[in-house]
């Protein structure tokens, strides 16, 4: 696809679509949202310039490689912090219990462990949704599909 | 310490690794298999040690970040979820080990990191299906366990694979909506999840909401129906174990379709009130269903040219006997039914890994080629036979002992006329696989069977092993079925 | 026997329910009788959906509002549990639509056709 205002709207809106996917995320404990709808507008954002430029470009701002790290790194990051209040005595995924701080409710650094691991969730829902759209439109010997 | 964390640690630990692996796939790539026989090999030591802490105290009881139930998610590990711990982690294990040189010839080189991914994900989901004790955790082990299956067929990327991967995912699908739906309506009229607490409101919920338990007792036999793979919803199973490369099909016909099993016994026995189910006509539906499963998998066996395809219907009929114990309901059968699970896991898996030994040495799998194939390969012949035979019930063999206790389960019960399916049926499975014998053991060797690639060691080890077990077992029964009745007195709600 | 109006009225009280079973039905129907592979996964797709309304209405409390506390403000909240079930229930619904699509892109190169009778002619075509 090769549209001029396609393509200057979507680079417009591109980075304010991104902000508002990491502010989901981050407000996952505070406000409805979290991880997996926030991870879905950062995916889609991505989608979006992959679509709206044309799908090299697209790889290059965010390769193969570094959606499979990252999507192994979200769900290690979640497993990490479940395996990390083992240590600190408590049970699996334990949050007040394994004495992480609390903060005060409302406040964006608060509710222990529920953002990093939200974040985590928000990596691998991101990872996860670009993927789908490279594996779905890859056809096989690695050409891509979008040309015809 | 870090013995009480076990349950959530037979979870974790598989989850973690397959994360792992893609990431040592990417730059150190002779690791990857041994981190994925370090992670069953921890997740085996776990399963013994919640043996011997369920030996020692009879239930433990694990509180996901110490959130105490109805609130948090809750593992409960008694006698029937640490035997069917140990039968996917000795299961899973062997399976593991032989496919890493099976895999050689049937697997792309780049997709085979992937597989042992798809293989612990799943193995994750299975130990948690087996130890879950909230209603809802359930649905999404068995959604993980769903995809993963599929994947571990899909991935071997020729036509049948492709076709059957779809058909099971669309009738999963399916069956989730099912289940889904099913636990909907139980939330909506007890307001619990957590299977202990619905087991206390459903008491009253009965009383007050009868359809609303009615309608969730059938869409959840549906859901598990399906994916279980009960007569006469089974469609999908053929398709999909004859296609998938062999350590899939032992692992998906070996334990997949039993834990779903495993499940239903749980929500028939431990959630729904006796007293609610005895209105109902489900256990006779279950019980005539699998007389058919156990009737028709094996005349449709019989006919099969294709050895895989013949060994996929032969798990329909199999898993017609736990059903059967199920449905039955006396503690013998039960008994019989439960220790079928682990029996039949280790012999069904045992044949596929020795015809996927065939069809790795000689390139073909259909079963007249495979005449002489037990004097060219001794060990893998042996190793079949044996399996085969434990399948028929002859004594000696595990699969006799359970047999023996569903027989008997059913004179318990008052319906002698079950003991004589119990024993037509073994005479069906001698028909269907006395030939084979028979064909690979006093014929000449012919064609490729003459002349097989030589097996490499940890493929002949596995079967091996494997043979071993069903040996084992069929001579020392009693550990096993030691815990299982332990485990069917809790079921049934008698303590001695 | 029931009055008409009253019986309206219940239907009333309980349209998501009724709307859902509704939806879970048309779903239910086209999965199984439509041989389009893609019709078919729409049909799952409506199925979910027709589940996921279901369950998150047992959750429902007319008035209610989206449950975040803010203090010093008493008022009735929709059970948050349902919600968040059903989000891992949408999760789930994703991947498996995902995973069906890239199937059938699969099957589609192998037999070029996304209908199931379609493949299933041509595979008898072969056997014989």
């Amino acid at each position: 696809m090769d549209n001029l205002i396609v393509r200057y709207i979507s680079r417009i809106f591109l980075p304010f679509v991104q902000l508002y996917g990491l502010y989901v995320i981050l407000h996952g404990h505070l406000s409805p949202g979290g991880g997996f709808s926030g991870g879905a507008i950062l995916g889609a954002g991505m989608v979006l310039y992959a679509l709206s430029f044309n799908l090299p470009e697209g790889e290059k701002n965010f390769s193969p490689d570094a959606s499979t790290i990252l999507e192994s790194g979200g769900t290690l990051l979640y497993a990490g912090i479940g395996l990390f209040s083992l240590l600190l005595g408590a049970n699996f995924l334990a949050n007040k219990a394994a004495g992480y701080p609390l903060g005060t409710p409302g406040n964006l650094f608060s509710s222990g462990a529920i953002p990093v691991i939200t974040l985590g969730v928000g990596m691998k829902v991101a990872s996860t949704v670009i993927t789908f759209f490279y594996r779905l439109i890859a056809r096989e010997g690695g050409q891509n599909g979008a040309a015809d | 310490m870090i013995v009480k964390h076990a349950p959530a640690l037979l979870v974790a630990i598989p989850l973690v690794a397959a994360y792992l692996l893609p990431l040592f796939a990417r730059r150190l790539k002779h690791l990857v298999v041994p981190a994925a026989l370090f992670a069953l090999l921890l997740c085996s030591a776990g399963s013994l040690s919640l043996l011997f802490q369920v030996m020692h105290t009879g239930l433990i009881i694990y509180h996901f970040g110490n959130w105490p139930p109805p609130v948090g998610i809750e593992f409960v590990v008694d006698r029937l979820a640490v035997f069917t711990v140990l039968t996917l982690s000795l299961v899973g294990f062997v399976v593991l080990v032989y496919s890493i040189d099976d895999l050689r010839h049937e697997l792309r080189e780049d997709v085979r990191g992937w597989y042992y991914t798809l293989f612990l994900t799943l193995l994750a989901s299975l130990y948690g299906m087996a130890m879950t004790n909230d209603i809802f955790n359930l649905f999404v082990f068995i959604e993980i366990s769903a995809i993963a299956s599929c994947g571990l067929i899909s991935i071997k990327e020729d036509r049948a694979c492709i076709e059957a991967a779809f058909k099971y995912l669309l009738l999963s699908a399916l069956g989730s909506g099912c289940i889904l739906l099913a636990i909907a309506l139980l939330y909506m009229v007890t307001g619990h999840l957590n299977m202990t607490y619905l087991a206390q409101a459903m008491l009253q919920a009965a009383e007050l909401y009868p359809y609303n338990l009615l309608a969730s007792l059938a869409l959840l036999v549906v859901g598990l129906g399906i994916k279980a793979a009960l007569f006469p919803l089974h469609v999908w199973l053929p398709d999909a174990h004859a296609a998938a490369p062999s350590p899939s099909s032992a692992v998906l016909s070996g334990l997949v379709i039993k834990i779903y099993a495993v499940a239903m016994i749980r929500l028939l026995f431990q959630v729904y009130p006796a007293a609610f189910l005895a209105r109902t006509p489900v256990a006779e539906i279950i019980l005539w269903l699998s007389t058919l499963a156990i009737l028709l998998g094996s005349i449709f066996a019989m006919v099969q040219e294709d050895l895989k395809r013949m060994l996929a219907y032969s798990s329909v009929a199999q898993i017609g006997y736990v059903f059967l114990g199920v449905a039955l309901g006396s503690e013998n059968a039960l008994t019989g039914g439960i220790l079928h699970i682990f029996n039949h896991a280790v012999m069904k898996a045992l044949l596929f890994l020795a015809a996927g030994a065939f069809i790795y040495a000689t390139g073909t799998r259909k079963i007249r080629d495979l005449s002489g194939i037990g004097q060219t390969m001794p060990a893998a012949g042996v190793a079949f036979a044996i399996g085969a035979l434990s399948m028929v019930g002859i004594p000696l063999t595990n699969g006799f002992v359970s047999k023996w206790y569903l027989a008997l389960g059913a004179l318990d019960a008052g319906r002698p006329f079950f003991t004589a399916i119990v024993l037509v049926s073994s005479l069906l499975n001698g028909i269907y696989f006395l030939p084979i014998l028979i064909n690979a053991f006093f014929r000449k060797p012919s064609g490729n069977a003459a002349a097989p690639r030589a097996l490499p060691t940890p493929m002949t080890a596995a079967i091996v092993v494997l043979a071993a077990a069903v040996i084992v077992f069929g001579f020392f029964p009693g550990r096993m079925a030691g815990i299982v009745v332990l485990a069917v007195h809790r079921l049934l709600g008698v303590w001695q | 026997m029931v009055p008409l109006t009253e019986m309206l009225y219940r239907l009333h009280q309980n349209s998501f329910y009724f709307f859902a079973i509704i939806l879970f039905i048309i779903g239910f129907h086209t999965m199984l009788t439509h041989s389009n592979l893609i019709k078919k996964i729409i049909g799952m797709n409506i199925m979910d959906t027709a589940v996921f309304l279901f369950f998150v209405a047992t959750g429902y409390v007319r008035g209610g509002r989206a449950p975040v506390l803010v203090p010093g403000e008493e008022r009735a909240f929709i059970n948050p549990l349902p919600s968040a079930l059903i989000l891992t229930g949408i999760v789930v619904a994703v991947s498996v639509t995902a995973y069906a699509l890239s199937l059938i892109i699969k099957l589609y190169q192998h037999y070029g056709t996304v209908d199931a009778e379609e493949i299933m002619r041509i595979r008898r075509g072969e056997e014989q």
